[in-house]
């Protein structure tokens, strides 16, 4: 009986240092530390100015920041927009490059942060792939033309894009990066299919932020909507209209086009009115003078 | 350490280590939609009865829009609201509710087994959910900007009884008899969730199901009931192309949607006041 239980306690005992070990390794596969330098960017900058860090996008970055857009990673290599767990430990540096470390995870655009400390732009090595957002020069790389209307073109004609969904991209070359919202969470991934597939794009960054469908926002969304729609119908179209429009948590975000500042300003004050916004974030473009900024 | 209290206290040991790894091996869970549909509900199935001599079940608010849809081939009528605020493009979520099962009117009721009541219908419910979520994603509230739908499959007749040869071994999984969905259409809508005004309907008579019969609860496991899974696999493929198609750009809305779309990017996108010095 005895020999037995000594059989069976070492049998166990094996099996559940087996098990330890098993977990452990698997646990530090999972949990895999990058260090990487990244730009802390506003959430709302980050998706939208798609570029090199100019003191124009520094501005922004720290404009509405403080206007209380949330605090997120671009990483500096690729681009990469990173939601962080700790955002009171880069809040501070909004607008400055930083070095940090954690368990990176690309797929989810996240970054579970351990350590952030300030660098210097020069502290970067020349050639190094991270200095790429840094040069102005990349950005200006001759992307194809053709290839840029052909992904405006398929991107435009998803299908399932509504009022409530803005997807952006930029070209570095022949690399392309997607950013934006959508309250659709396929329109994430087949945004990345379709841009893929179109002859000539190397590689694809996807920093499309799917949105949450919370009560809360869907209100804002459906009264937003019909504030804009009684006060400026004209910009409102059959199955889709000019005017985006991104809610976030209470804030507000309006994008596209509008043809005189004034639609801009009252599509603002009514977007104000409702109940619930915390924020609006009024980037309404006015026709024709995109050129003049 | 004495070799026996060594061993008493592996055996004590053991569990909890055991429980303590499995707890740090699990992975954070990863948002795969924004809102999970709804699990297959085990509510008992209300049955109802498709009236002798009539064309549609009832099951939906208004039959008189309905057009057949030549994309759909010759079995199927269908309607979406052109209404410039409650059409399809208006809504961007979705809850679908419980399938209703409407027997065929000669049904004998009392010979179809309880058990076996439901088992379309949650088949059904769960397909339809898989076909429809990413257009629609699953929401758990009536609000706003959310679609309802509704839908029943109509037609389900008593099939054969099953020999004992035939029978899953498992008591819980055998029937008596067979559910027979040779003649089974289905019915759908769409209504706003706040206000109940329907915004896309569908009656889909396409014979489907034609051959097939359910012979097992867990008919999803089993091989030789893959008819039936095609069938309402099928009527669910459906109830999506016609999603799609109601909701494809028209002609004169996608031109607009092209010439208005234009990406943001640093030289576009201007910051909301001036930049502070």
């Amino acid at each position: 009986m005895s020999a037995l239980i000594k059989i069976m306690s070492k049998t166990t005992l094996a099996f559940v240092l087996a098990v330890f070990l098993g977990s452990t390794i698997a646990r530090a596969a999972e949990k895999e530390i990058s260090t990487f330098p990244a730009y802390v960017d506003s959430d709302l900058c980050a998706r939208l100015m798609l570029g090199p860090i100019t003191s124009k996008r520094v501005a922004c970055s720290q404009q509405t920041h403080k206007e209380g857009s949330q605090p997120v990673l671009v990483r500096l290599s690729n681009d990469m927009v990173l939601d962080v767990n700790k955002q009171k430990m880069i809040e501070k540096f909004v607008g400055q490059l930083v070095e940090v470390s954690g368990e990176l995870k690309v797929k989810d655009g996240e970054l579970k942060l351990q350590t952030v400390k300030p660098i210097e732009a020069g502290s970067i090595p020349a050639g190094d792939p991270s200095r790429k957002l840094l040069d102005v020069r990349t950005y200006r790389a001759p992307g194809s033309p053709k290839m840029y209307e052909k992904i405006r073109h398929e991107l435009a004609m998803m299908p399932y894009i509504s009022e409530f969904d803005f997807i952006s991209f930029a070209m570095v070359g022949d690399n392309v990066i997607l950013s934006g919202w959508t309250v659709r969470l396929t329109n994430r991934s087949d945004a990345e299919n379709i841009v893929k597939n179109i002859e000539g794009v190397n590689a694809v960054v996807n920093n499309i932020e799917a949105l949450p469908l919370g009560s809360f926002d869907m209100r804002i969304r459906a009264l937003a909507r019909a504030a804009l729609q009684t006060n400026l119908s004209r910009y409102f179209w059959g199955s889709g209209s000019d005017i985006k429009i991104i809610v976030k948590n209470g804030d507000v975000i309006l994008l596209g086009a509008v043809t005189n500042s004034g639609d801009k300003d009252i599509a603002n004050v009514r977007i104000n009115q409702l109940p619930g916004v915390f924020h609006v974030f009024n980037l309404l473009r006015v026709a024709g003078s995109e050129q003049k900024g | 350490m004495s070799n026996r209290r060594f061993q008493n206290r592996c055996w004590w040991f053991a569990p909890l280590l055991l429980i303590w790894s499995a707890g740090c091996s699990r992975q954070t869970p990863t948002q795969t939609s924004q809102l999970s549909p709804k699990p297959d509900t085990e509510q008992p199935v209300v049955l109802k009865k498709m009236p002798a001599g009539q064309e549609f079940s009832g099951l939906l608010k208004d039959y008189s829009k309905l057009k057949p849809n030549p994309n759909l081939g010759n079995n199927a009528l269908t309607f979406a609201s052109t209404d410039e605020q409650k059409n399809l493009h208006k809504y961007i979520a979705m809850i679908v509710d419980p399938v209703q099962v409407y027997l065929a009117s000669d049904a004998d009721e009392s010979k179809l087994p309880d058990k076996a009541r439901g088992i379309g219908a949650r088949y059904f419910h769960k397909a339809l959910t898989d076909a429809v979520s990413s257009a629609f994603p699953m929401v758990d509230q009536a609000g706003p900007l959310v679609l309802r739908l509704r839908s029943a499959i109509i037609g389900i007749d008593v099939g054969r009884e099953i020999p004992s040869a035939e029978k899953t071994s498992s008591p819980d999984d055998a029937l008596e008899r067979a559910v027979n969905i040779g003649k089974v259409g289905v019915e759908m809508e769409l209504v706003d969730s706040e206000s109940g005004q329907q915004i896309a309907a569908m009656v889909d008579r396409e014979n489907l199901g034609a051959g097939a019969e359910i012979g097992a609860v867990h008919f999803g496991r089993q091989e030789k009931y893959a008819a039936a899974r095609e069938a309402f696999n099928g009527w669910s493929h459906r109830v999506r192309d016609f999603l799609d198609s109601a909701h494809e750009l028209s002609g004169d809305d996608a031109k607009k949607a092209d010439s208005s779309y234009r990406p943001y990017s640093d030289e576009t996108a201007q910051p909301i006041t001036a930049p502070s010095k």
